[in-house]
């Protein structure tokens, strides 16, 4: 009975483990910090929000990506202005098999300064992706992103 | 065995609080920074504030130095709506009632809820939150404003009962509409009313007057193929909703809401001056235009700052003659509010000056005029709220 019972709450604990994203805080200086521990490698940032709705729809798409290529270094950013319950955010990467993704959410609400300090440009529109290649050479895709030119990219990466 | 009961039940039961603390702050429920002024025909400064689950009003009659005790609006705690560029706002009528209108969300999927209180007994009390329309469809960006000739208040926001119509008849229908309706006496808003279809459905609005019974309102509008660009209409009468005016082409194609919308002021010359922020594919940044009357088309968009800068949440308020414009921006540390006048209809505009600036989160700068004199009006983070003569800057 007991030992049953250790192992359905073995099997809990570990199912918890899978479904909750590491969910990482993205403050003042972590833009620097996240780039400093991909550098060097090709890399994909998806910026994404839970008060965006296309980014919503689009999230699977990623997941299913994230398992067609599970070499692809890709980072998730929920960066939604007024920083949201992270409850929820680990929710909504779950559901998207996005869980076991380098996952960072905006906890601080200076949100010029989070933007400015990826791009001083960026007025905030979400999705939006970045394909940082092995130089740092950013390339930005506005919008929901066209996997079809994320998968071209991540094949010349190899080539390089 | 009991013990490894309650432990496996500690665990599951912690394990979404862990989640939420693990992170520091925030680390729940987002919440509202928003302050809004009015003043009285006396001078009295009166601030609506929403405080986490709670809107509360209070009053300065020195100018923003000191204020009094906060005076609840809402009787109990509400599900605040948090939205970017959504807030509780406060109007006076001219005998000095006060109107406050705010919105709830209503769901997680951000349907909203918007209600307005009155006092009449200047502010000591006010009436328990009524909604503003009898549709529970949703309603979002509440925005009133009192008709400077009439003393009547003026209701508009943006409404979702024509989409429940539409989903149900199997139809799409893109973004929400434009509603409005006038207050009634004192006791309540009258009969809603729909001014207009498929507009962008997360931008705050801009009210105005061009005449006695004629408001105009300025918003995020859907124009053919998904672009989000800006219109005005202007009331014939208080009943009569005129035709879409665009301010500018910027042709900003997006299937999604910004959440950042326009401003609007009318000079006693009948002058129309707008500024609003875009990313169309004919310009990126914020933008100002003008218009000569309520029938002109906009003149050529002028563009405020550069977009490195960050420039956002513009803001316009008509003081006589004088007109006066401010927004926002970021220099790398801190965010900064810029201002601009013009006395000459907004053909020519004062230098651009720093007027404020903070370290730290801030809300929309806002501008409120009293006895010929105009503030800006700021609640930061850091700084608290703050009240700053314009007239008196360098």
């Amino acid at each position: 009975m007991i030992r049953s019972f250790l192992l359905a709450l073995t099997l809990v604990l570990v199912s918890a483990g899978a479904q909750s994203a590491d969910l990482q805080s993205f403050g003042r200086g972590s833009w620097s910090k996240l780039r400093a521990a991909h550098d060097g490698q090709p890399t994909v940032v998806h910026f994404w929000g839970l008060t965006c709705a296309p980014c919503l729809v689009e999230m699977p798409e990623w997941g299913k990506l994230q398992a067609e290529r599970p070499d692809m270094r890709l980072v998730m950013v929920a960066a939604d202005p007024v920083p949201q319950d992270p409850a929820r955010v680990n929710d909504m990467l779950a559901r998207a098999d996005l869980a076991k993704a380098e996952n960072w959410a905006f906890t601080d609400r200076f949100n010029e300064r989070l933007r400015y300090e990826i791009d001083p440009a960026w007025a905030g529109e979400l999705p939006r992706t970045l394909l940082i290649d092995r130089d740092g050479q950013e390339t930005v895709l506005t919008g929901v992103a066209d996997l079809a030119e994320v998968r071209t990219w991540l094949d010349a990466q190899k080539k390089r | 065995m009991r013990s490894l009961l309650a432990l496996a039940a500690f665990l599951l039961l912690a394990e979404p609080a862990a989640a939420q603390h693990q992170h520091g702050k925030p680390g729940a429920a987002p919440e509202a920074f928003t302050a809004t002024p009015a003043f009285g025909p006396d001078g009295t400064l009166w601030l609506v504030r929403a405080l986490a689950d709670r809107i509360v009003v209070v009053r300065s009659t020195d100018l923003g130095k000191t204020f009094s005790e906060p005076v609840a609006v809402t009787p109990e705690p509400m599900n605040l709506d948090w939205g970017p560029d959504a807030r509780a706002r406060i109007v006076v009528d001219p005998k000095g009632g006060l109107v406050v209108t705010f919105a709830i969300f209503q769901d997680r999927n951000f349907n909203g809820r918007a209600f307005y209180s009155r006092s009449n007994d200047n502010g000591v009390t006010f009436g328990k939150p009524q909604p503003i329309t009898a549709d529970t469809t949703s309603q979002r960006f509440e925005t009133a404003a009192v008709d400077p000739a009439t003393g009547r208040v003026f209701a508009t926001w943006l409404d979702k009962r024509n989409v429940a119509k539409a989903r149900a008849a199997g139809k799409p229908y893109p973004g929400a509409a434009l509603a409005y309706a006038w207050e009634d006496g004192e006791v309540g808003f009258g009969p809603t009313s729909i001014a207009l279809d498929n507009t962008c459905e997360c931008c705050r609005l801009g009210v105005a007057f061009a005449g006695p019974g004629k408001p105009a309102v300025v918003f995020r509008n859907i124009f053919p193929g998904s672009i989000r660009d800006h219109g005005v209409v202007t009331f014939k009468d208080e009943k009569t909703p005129g035709p879409v005016r665009r301010v500018s082409a910027d042709e900003w194609k997006i299937e999604a809401c910004p959440h950042h919308g326009p401003s609007l002021a009318i000079l006693p010359d009948g002058s129309y001056h707008v500024a609003w922020f875009t990313a169309g594919s004919a310009r990126k940044g914020l933008f100002y235009a003008r218009a000569d009357n309520g029938d002109t088309p906009f003149g050529a968009p002028r563009a405020l700052s550069q977009p490195n800068r960050q420039p956002a949440r513009p803001y316009l308020l008509a003081n006589g003659m004088a007109l006066h414009l401010v927004w926002k921006e970021f220099d790398g540390n801190k965010s900064t509010v810029r201002w601009q006048v013009s006395r000459d209809s907004g053909r020519t505009w004062s230098d651009p000056r720093t007027v404020a600036d903070t370290a730290d989160a801030s809300d929309h700068p806002l501008l409120a005029a009293t006895a010929g004199r105009a503030y800006l009006s700021w609640l930061t983070k850091a700084e608290g709220y703050r009240l700053i003569p314009l007239e008196d800057q360098p």
